[in-house]
């Protein structure tokens, strides 16, 4: 491999790093999708059904009976403060945004082997996932009180990290078209 | 520095791996908070029956991995090896006996809870045990912890990357190149 086939800049560390977010983002998300499928509009929960809190199973699981019965409201609480294009907007923005993660993860492999042509790629899906925590943040604000508590910090985190690997993978881009 | 490559399906399948580990844990915390299962209230058993599924393939790969490990033979690992070496073989060894007892404990947990294991809603995995609450609770108790051993060897294993990841000394490129 001649001089011009690699990095000269070196940045193995954010491939590393921009490949272990990508991992955590994409468990972040799956989880999320998971969440929105399961916890569902019509559902027991939201019909108003009593919590089935049996003696064994509460032993079994470690629980108190009033645990048992607020995880029901857990639910309730959060299919209450759901508008209605909620859980279908978190739904198609978590699938878009492990497409991203998975790019982001291929180019974090590409940058750990100083690959040149994987730069421009962490450029756009570092980006491109800064602008989905920013879609993702807008839609949290304009929920109501108690998902805007569940949601709003952890993604200001992701969005700042989003934001230091996009600006670190936007600076190698730089350096190398200047080396 | 450049490195002997790795079996491509290693790396692949070490990212797999890494992926759906993180995805246990974090669903995991998640799905327990969940009402308690019973006929009207059933959002525990689609992330469960995933959760055991993902677990149940987990340990196929730990097992395809260490055997594509002993069959390959450890070539480019020194012959001599120092300190931080050793306890970097060590890591890896006790990573991989984690993974699979977290991952055997949690099957042998469902078993003897009763409820059944259809892996990936294809095929049903005889139940070969009684519903047994002590047994359940026994090993319950040892996927619990398991997994909490498991998450702390791979935050050392992280670690380990992101030092020489920043060292850019070589070592890590294998994982990373298919």
């Amino acid at each position: 491999m001649n001089q011009n086939d690699k990095l000269i800049t070196g940045q193995t560390w954010l491939g590393v790093v921009g490949v272990l977010f990508a991992m955590l983002l994409l468990a972040n998300q799956t989880n999320e999708l998971l969440k929105q499928i399961v916890i569902a509009p019509g559902s027991a929960a939201e019909m108003g059904m009593a919590a089935d809190c049996r003696a064994d199973e509460l032993a079994e699981e470690g629980l108190s009976l009033q645990e048992c019965r607020l995880m029901v409201s857990s639910v309730q609480i959060i299919l209450a403060s759901s508008p209605p294009w909620f859980r279908p907007f978190q739904i198609g923005l978590s699938l878009l945004v492990c497409g991203v993660a998975l790019a982001s993860m291929v180019a974090g492999f590409g940058l750990v082997n100083d690959s040149p042509r994987f730069i421009k790629l962490g450029v756009i899906s570092f980006s491109l996932l800064v602008l989905l925590d920013v879609a993702a943040f807008t839609a949290a604000l304009n929920t109501g009180p108690v998902l805007r508590a569940q949601y709003l910090w952890p993604l200001l985190l992701w969005f700042f990290i989003h934001l230091c690997l996009a600006m670190a993978a936007l600076n190698v881009m730089q350096r190398e078209s200047r080396a | 520095m450049e490195q002997e490559r790795l079996p491509k399906i290693t790396v692949i399948l070490h990212w797999v791996l890494a992926s759906s580990v993180f995805f246990l844990f974090v669903s995991s915390w998640w799905m327990l908070s969940l009402p308690l299962p019973s006929a009207e209230f059933t959002y525990r058993v689609l992330p469960f029956q995933l959760h055991k599924n993902i677990g149940i393939t987990l340990l196929l790969i730990a097992v395809t991995m260490a055997a594509i490990r002993i069959a390959k033979g450890s070539n480019g690992h020194p012959k001599n090896p120092d300190r931080l070496q050793k306890l970097a073989a060590l890591d890896h060894l006790i990573m991989y006996f984690l993974l699979a007892a977290c991952c055997l404990s949690g099957y042998l947990s469902s078993s003897y809870s009763g409820w059944e294991t259809s892996f990936w809603w294809i095929l049903n995995l005889p139940a070969w045990a009684q519903e047994n609450d002590d047994l359940n609770i026994l090993f319950s108790g040892l996927h619990l912890w398991s997994c909490w051993a498991l998450l702390a060897v791979i935050v050392l294993h992280i670690g380990a990357a992101i030092y020489h990841g920043i060292a850019d000394d070589g070592l890590i490129n294998k994982m990373f190149r298919l």
